[in-house]
């Protein structure tokens, strides 16, 4: 992106109340907004600047903040440039407005959301399961929800003992950790 | 997916009726399914469903260390692993402010353009196969395990190489690899006039494909369209010219596209891109013996590394199209978040139930395969 259309993009988006704007290397720029001015700003990004590509709509769980944070990322094909528009939401209710009348790829998206983090989208046009069909405990990639505890909860382990490790260990061989000790990810950081 | 949810339902008499497209039929890319409505035998409503193929990767990798997730991310896209790794890796690399060694940066698009005449020549022959040519299923199958060969000569996996890791490449190629590659390239690029004769100037193909699943511009840009796709209706749009990284901008490569937007115009792009990537490929063969020095940027223990706090996207070409990357770390030994966004995530689900519609049921498996649909990056 060049520094005349960089400039006048800054100005562009400078009509947003309460915007900041980041610029993070020539072909991304990050964007904080309050909740409630994102639709306009999509809008604007759309209408006048061209960025008419949705490549996606991430979301992440502050759970400390009580927080979820929403990533829109809006590519131009004509300037070249990634614009990602933050925006947080209490965790409590979780409820946003569907951006699907800007952008027809959100009900992909906001749909996923949905499904995984229990955030509903007010005009989205499915709210339906999609991946989890059969599921019906809390959305999973909530931060509260712990699957290796679901999983120690709801299943059981295979016991895994064949001849030959039998063998080995009564030789005395073979690298034998407690399972514990040998799990990097479970540690604490 | 159990069978007491599926109860026979009484319908009233008429022509219209259901039909579970998938999970488990020939004519759909992996485990999958399109529930079709159909009146006589065209498509009246179409509605995909996933979750066939769900194994919480994101999930996963939070609970992850970094450099675990390696072993991860190529899972997420059985036929073009690649891209997956490097764009997970660029991702961190970018969090770490970590600078790859150029030699690194070479063998990455090596193994890039690699994946991507392998991720085609799997597709040409899965999508053959869905109008009834077999030999050409079996050509395609045949000559990607040549790639899978290389493949494994110098990252040691056939498919899922797990190679590429934060900061370069795990190895250094072995002696006289690039002679190997090199014939490779040459015994494929010898084939493709029997390609063309067998299979993509076949009117048995051309016929089927023509007009079949048709989207204008207007529409794929509005779909979130992207990759061979979106040059199938004629913009010259490709991440590794536009929003160029690892050494791609030093490349020289045309970007091919069609007007029609039809089944046959996808494939027909697919089928020149195979061109260009050998053609970039002999470029960085030339370069390769040139770029000496390290292969890997010193990163810290990986047992013990924790990535500076910060979020970062991360955009790839990958066989399929635009495949992203969304970053986020707290400071830890794991990632607090990982999004992928796969391509396939709006061509198997909004863009193939669109154009399913008015289509008849023998197209639909035309329509999916030349849009190039990876049922795992969707259900991640």
């Amino acid at each position: 992106m060049s520094q005349e259309i960089a400039h006048w993009l800054d100005n562009l988006l400078e009509e947003i109340e309460g915007i900041e704007i980041r610029r993070k290397s020539s072909r991304r720029v990050r964007v904080d907004v309050p909740a409630d001015a994102l639709p306009a700003l999509l809008e604007l990004l759309q209408g006048r600047a061209g960025y008419i590509h949705l490549s996606a709509i991430s979301c992440v769980d502050w759970i400390d903040d009580e927080e979820f944070e929403l990533v829109y990322h809006v590519w131009s094909y004509e300037n070249h440039s990634l614009v990602s528009a933050h925006i947080r939401i209490a965790r409590e209710p979780g409820v946003y407005l569907s951006v699907y009348d800007l952008y027809q790829p959100a009900a992909f998206f906001e749909r996923d959301i949905h499904e995984m983090y229990g955030i509903h989208f007010e005009g989205s046009p499915n709210m339906g399961k999609f991946i989890l069909t059969e599921w019906d405990g809390p959305p999973p990639m909530r931060k509260e929800f712990d699957s290796e505890a679901y999983i120690n909860e709801h299943l059981s382990w295979q016991e895994y003992n064949p001849p030959w490790l039998q063998a080995l260990i009564a030789e005395g061989g073979g690298v034998v950790i407690p399972p514990e000790e040998q799990r990097f990810s479970r540690k604490k950081s | 997916m159990r069978p007491e949810n599926y109860e026979a339902q009484r319908q009233p008499p008429s022509n219209e009726y259901e039909l579970n497209f998938g999970p488990n039929h020939p004519g759909i890319e992996g485990n999958y399914a399109l529930k079709v409505k159909l009146h006589g035998d065209v498509v009246i409503e179409a509605n995909a469903d996933g979750g066939y193929l769900h194994r919480g990767f994101e999930k996963l990798m939070e609970q992850r260390l970094w450099i675990q997730n390696i072993a991860l991310v190529p899972r997420i896209c059985v036929p073009d692993p690649s891209p997956m790794e490097l764009c997970y890796s660029m991702a961190v690399e970018q969090l770490c402010g970590l600078v790859v060694p150029k030699r690194a940066q070479w063998i990455r698009v090596l193994q890039l353009e690699l994946s991507r005449i392998a991720a085609h020549l799997f597709t040409f022959g899965g999508h053959a196969a869905t109008t009834g040519m077999y030999s050409t299923m079996y050509w395609g199958v045949t000559d990607r395990d040549l790639l899978l060969d290389l493949f494994e000569e110098f990252t040691g996996g056939r498919v899922y190489s797990i190679y590429n890791i934060p900061g370069g490449v795990r190895r250094e190629l072995p002696p006289g690899f690039l002679q190997r590659v090199t014939e490779t390239l040459d015994y494929i690029e010898s084939r493709l006039p029997d390609y063309d004769n067998l299979f993509f100037k076949n009117q048995v193909f051309v016929r089927r494909a023509k007009g079949v699943g048709v989207m204008t511009r207007e529409q794929a840009l509005a779909w979130g369209v992207t990759g061979p796709n979106l040059r199938a209706t004629g913009l010259a749009f490709d991440v590794r010219r536009d929003d160029p990284y690892q050494v791609y901008d030093q490349l020289e490569f045309e970007i091919p596209t069609e007007e029609s937007g039809d089944a046959w115009a996808r494939t027909l792009v697919r089928r020149h891109e195979l061109m260009e990537s050998i053609r970039i490929l002999r470029q960085v063969i030339d370069a390769l013996p040139d770029i000496h020095g390290s292969i890997r940027a010193p990163i810290p223990n990986p047992l013990a590394w924790n990535v500076p706090a910060g979020e970062t996207y991360t955009r790839v070409e990958s066989s399929k199209g635009e495949l992203c990357y969304y970053v986020v770390s707290d400071g830890g030994p794991k990632p607090y978040r990982v999004h992928v966004r796969g391509p396939s995530s709006m061509h198997a689900v909004q863009v193939l139930e669109k154009l399913a519609i008015g289509s008849r049921i023998e197209d639909i498996a035309q329509t999916m395969f030349s849009l190039d649909a990876c049922p795992p990056e969707v259900d991640r």
